[in-house]
């Protein structure tokens, strides 16, 4: 039994060694078949991928584009800025009158009399003209609202300003007497 | 062969896809941008002006009423949705919403208007007011105050107090003189917008004044207080008069007098009286509206020359 096992091992070893000896060329339809298939499966290859390539550019380009957008609908009114000089608190008085919901302030840049930045603000809480904070902290088409900032003791009066960078990037300014 | 073929119509493909999805993104873009600029335009095109802005202010219940014409001169309708009205002398500030719409052209008179009235925290009748509206497009339109100062400055060269010339009004009461003068409480009817009057009927004059003094401040008129109706000398060169003192009228009655306080930047109408041209009669006169009381706490004394008053 362990014999005949022998055999058939030996006879594969034969074949394999009569084929790789062989000078013979495979026929041209098996060639052609062989070089198609290769062919189309590395052009379906780079066509998934170019198309993958191009989708992360469209994607990347679409989110770029709407950002612009919506950067470009972004409008705030600043109704009154008053200047509590007792209490060295500062009231922005805003309305969104935009196109479009949505707006957050994510940044505000206190400039005394010199331009010199003096204070930059951060934590914003917008609230209604009632007093009332704004529940989903944004500012929507035509809402109002405004915020309180504490100035620091000393800076320069005059004519000072505040800048107000929103969540989208946009930037409004407003000049006041301090 | 095949291979290449395949390849040029997949990199063709694939390009032009994305050179068309590239035109239509920014396609999108250039319409927002067209957006923004014709914003920008009906923005800068939106114009409504303020005028003959006044204030009056109930200093018991602190609310400041604004008085004010409202025109747009623009060529975009205009929605007014806030009014914003400052203290500057006590620095108080208040807002309100408001809800007014406002074609080219349109004119909106809300002098005496409930809608513009807020309450302001020690807001007295002699404080400066500043007050501005604000329209959904972000512009704010200021109030235009400066009339009544002008006025006012017009009336340092004569004094304090201006009298309304068209309003000028007398009134016959019932009677007959010298006797029976008319009592306390009696009617005084209609007004006669006229400048010819009778010598021989109880007369009660009505002035309208209002009071620009520059320094805001009330001025209350005493009993010394009187119109005189002077004639020229006649031919024995006698110049003869009669006098209306001021009096009060409540409800359209004859009342007893007290003080009369002019408010800064109010119209009162003042009534003198009763009295008739027991010395005038057949005689063009002339009006002196003799004014005598306290500005403030000052004595102040004016006198309005501008009426002329034939006397039948």
């Amino acid at each position: 039994m362990k014999l005949k096992g022998i055999e058939c091992l030996e006879m594969d070893l034969r074949k394999i060694w009569k084929l790789l000896r062989e000078r013979r060329a495979v026929s041209t339809v098996v060639s052609s078949v062989i070089l198609t298939g290769a062919v189309i499966a590395v052009s379906f290859v780079v066509l998934f991928w170019a198309q993958y390539r191009s989708s992360a550019y469209n994607e990347q380009y679409s989110e770029a584009m709407n950002a612009d957008i919506a950067r470009l609908k972004e409008r705030l009114a600043f109704e009154y800025v008053f200047y509590n000089q007792s209490g060295s608190r500062l009231s922005v008085y805003l309305m969104n009158c935009g196109t479009i919901d949505n707006v957050t302030i994510q940044t505000v840049y206190f400039k005394d009399a010199t331009g010199a930045l003096i204070q930059v603000y951060s934590n914003i809480t917008l609230k209604q003209f009632n007093g009332d904070e704004i529940a989903d902290k944004d500012l929507d088409r035509g809402e109002e609202g405004y915020f309180m900032l504490s100035l620091p003791s000393s800076f320069v009066s005059g004519t000072c300003s505040v800048r107000i960078v929103t969540g989208r990037g946009s930037t409004f300014d407003h000049t006041f007497v301090a | 062969m095949i291979g290449t073929t395949f390849m040029v119509l997949v990199m063709m493909f694939l390009s032009t896809s994305v050179f068309l999805w590239t035109l239509s993104q920014n396609t999108t873009y250039n319409e927002a941008v067209r957006a923004r600029n014709q914003e920008d335009a009906d923005r800068y095109n939106e114009n409504v002006v303020a005028l003959s802005g006044n204030y009056s202010v109930n200093e018991v219940t602190d609310e400041v009423t604004v008085n004010v014409v409202l025109k747009n001169v623009g060529s975009v309708t205009v929605q007014v949705i806030n009014l914003w009205v400052l203290d500057s002398v006590n620095r108080g500030y208040t807002n309100k919403s408001l809800n007014l719409n406002m074609k080219s052209g349109d004119v909106l008179n809300l002098v005496g208007s409930s809608w513009l009235k807020v309450t302001i925290l020690g807001a007295k009748e002699n404080h400066t007011f500043t007050s501005w509206f604000v329209t959904a497009r972000g512009n704010t339109i200021p109030l235009e105050k400066e009339l009544g100062v002008i006025i006012a400055q017009l009336a340092q060269g004569i004094g304090s107090i201006s009298m309304t010339f068209a309003t000028f009004r007398y009134y016959e009461l019932p009677g007959n003189p010298p006797a029976n003068p008319p009592p306390l409480g009696t009617d005084i009817g209609s007004p006669k917008y006229n400048f010819t009057m009778p010598s021989n009927k109880w007369i009660v004059f009505g002035v309208e004044l209002t009071n620009l003094d520059e320094s805001r401040e009330d001025i209350t008129l005493y009993e010394k207080s009187c119109i005189w109706l002077l004639s020229p000398p006649d031919s024995a060169g006698a110049i003869k008069g009669d006098t209306w003192y001021i009096t009060r009228v409540v409800g359209n009655k004859l009342s007893s007098f007290t003080p009369q306080v002019l408010k800064y930047g109010s119209r009162t109408m003042v009534y003198f009286g009763v009295c008739y041209g027991k010395s005038i009669a057949n005689s063009i006169t002339a009006v002196n509206i003799l004014l005598f009381g306290k500005r403030g706490s000052t004595d102040y004394g004016q006198n309005l020359p501008f009426v002329a008053m034939n006397v039948n």
